[in-house]
């Protein structure tokens, strides 16, 4: 691809970006970061419920 | 003569367009040039389209038919065009990860799952559309991507699925005769069962992500979305196998050899009714009730069972939030985050950060009891049953967490199939069985790991019986 094409396209794309997207909004809503660590929290509290064998090893050698 | 490209074309299979193309009823080029235009004429109507990328196409094409006029055949897929999702690379072209801060990013290399396709003939004809960094923070929004709501093809007040948008638009459209896509936690399925296709998650491993976006370096996985479970394998074939690139490679090969597996009335099917009769949709009971009578039909044993009760919903947002978060870090410090579409993704990845080494692995740890309890499920049936998606797809304009809270059966059955199956890594097949409102609704097919072949086989059968999966939208 040549610089002039490349160019285009990447004109193209950040031009649709800026048509289509929905604008970001101006500060962050805290309701909705507060929603997420409560999120995360009510996963952490879930998990903290299960009792584990201590042998068990965490799935990071994955073999499906 | 020039030849006519009529919807029969832009809807056939893999098999049916290489066939037409080795009798030279029209020759490569013609074939690219023809869906290139389609999806660059019809992808921005369903926000399906990323990137068109016509030129290279029809240059590529051009060496296909050199080859094809030496005989030299390279296999089914040779001279058919396909899209991959946004989230691929491809060299020299930008690669969005559907999302504003990363518009402008270009790679060096493409993705081995390109590579693999272009070397036996395939032809890229345009980049897909995607939720935005695969949704990996959560989303509450349809219009959560720099390309905007991906538009059903069956009805474009609703939502195409994610986060393979664009390629489940796309195929269900006949825009391209297959795309890739991929899935963390639902993101091929989704998008398959609510565009009406076929779309198949292979186990975790077998297909290279190199190239790919990563989310969820334990959980990603990339697969075929297609207009039957036949060319799903005839595609699975070409991307599966070892690469060096990718940690995750299970350095396993795929041959597409369904005749070699076991015959359906041999296969025992678990499924919780629960699933079919109360949680789904009232109005999709009456296609989950063919799509069960369909698959008696096929002599397979239908056998009642559930998944064992384990947290899957706190493992996967755990496990994908702690991972996306890691891997989005520069995104999130550098505040360039602000500038995603949806705020609750923007939320999400945000407070990912958070997650405290302990509650990371103490969601592996289990995650290891989920391999094992699901292992032993597979003692007792060789496939599990479920709809893919309890309802059609949702409204564009209404939040895609509005059913959240609804009332639920307590029996969970096997409505956490999605999340448990891919914790597990297990290959999975969504299969189109019906209409509900004028929408589709799609079974999913669940193995144990490697089994592609099996799900494959079965899904064949299933397809022979019906021919939901041969629908098409009215598209222009």
């Amino acid at each position: 691809m040549t610089r002039r094409e490349l160019a285009a396209v990447l004109g193209s794309v950040t031009s649709i970006a800026s048509v289509r997207a929905q604008e970001p909004p101006a500060s962050q809503p805290e309701d909705l970061n507060t929603a997420a660590r409560e999120q995360l929290r009510n996963n952490s509290e879930t998990l903290s419920k299960f009792d584990l064998p201590m042998s068990t090893e965490p799935a990071f050698l994955f073999k499906a | 003569m020039a030849a006519e490209f009529t919807d029969d074309i832009f809807f056939a299979s893999i098999g049916e367009l290489n066939a037409r193309l080795k009798s030279k009823e029209f020759s490569a080029v013609e074939l690219v040039r023809a869906f290139a235009r389609r999806l660059e004429q019809l992808g921005p109507r369903y926000n399906a389209l990323a990137l068109p990328l016509t030129d290279v196409a029809i240059r590529r094409a051009t060496d296909v038919d050199k080859e094809l006029k030496r005989e030299r055949y390279r296999g089914p897929l040779q001279g058919i065009p396909f899209g991959a999702k946004d989230l691929l690379s491809y060299a020299g072209h930008p690669t969005t990860w559907g999302a504003r801060p990363y518009a402008a990013q270009v790679f060096d290399s493409s993705a081995t799952v390109i590579d693999k396709l272009e070397k036996t003939g395939a032809v890229l004809v345009g980049k897909l559309a995607m939720v935005e960094l695969a949704g990996g923070g959560g989303y509450r929004s349809a219009a959560a991507s720099v390309f905007g709501p991906g538009l059903n093809p069956w009805d474009r007040t609703r939502w195409s699925g994610g986060s393979s948008s664009g390629s489940g638009s796309a195929v269900a459209a006949g825009l391209v005769p297959f795309a890739i896509g991929s899935e963390t936690s639902g993101s091929i399925l989704t998008p398959a069962a609510f565009c009406g296709i076929t779309g198949l998650r292979p186990t975790y491993g077998l297909v290279s992500r190199h190239g790919a976006m990563a989310l969820s370096w334990t959980m990603d996985k990339l697969g075929p979305m297609c207009r039957s479970a036949e060319d799903c394998g005839l595609v699975l074939a070409v991307i599966a196998g070892g690469d060096s690139n990718d940690p995750a490679s299970a350095h396993k090969s795929f041959y597409y050899t369904p005749q070699y597996y076991r015959a359906s009335k041999d296969l025992r099917i678990g499924y919780a009714p629960v699933d079919f009769a109360e949680r789904a949709q009232p109005a999709t009971r009456p296609a989950f009730e063919q799509a069960l009578a369909a698959m008696r039909e096929t002599g397979a044993k239908l056998i009642e069972t559930r998944l064992p009760d384990l947290p899957y919903g706190a493992l996967t947002s755990t496990i994908i939030s702690a991972e996306g978060a890691s891997v989005f870090e520069p995104l999130i410090q550098s505040g360039k985050v602000d500038e995603l579409a949806d705020p609750k993704q923007i939320a999400g990845l945000k407070a990912g950060l958070e997650i405290s080494a302990h509650d990371y692995l103490k969601a592996m740890r289990i995650r290891t009891i989920v391999q094992q309890k699901i292992r032993r499920l597979f003692e007792d049936v060789d496939v599990l049953l479920a709809p893919s998606r309890f309802g059609p797809a949702p409204k564009i304009s209404e939040p895609l967490d509005k059913h959240a809270n609804d009332a639920t059966p307590k029996d969970l059955g096997l409505s956490a199939l999605i999340p448990a199956s891919n914790l597990a890594g297990l290959p999975a097949l969504s299969l189109p069985c019906g209409f509900a409102d004028g929408l589709p609704v799609a079974i999913q097919l669940v193995g144990p790991a490697f089994s592609e072949n099996q799900l494959l086989a079965l899904g064949k059968d299933f397809q022979t019986r019906t021919d939901w999966h041969r629908k098409r939208p009215t598209v222009a």
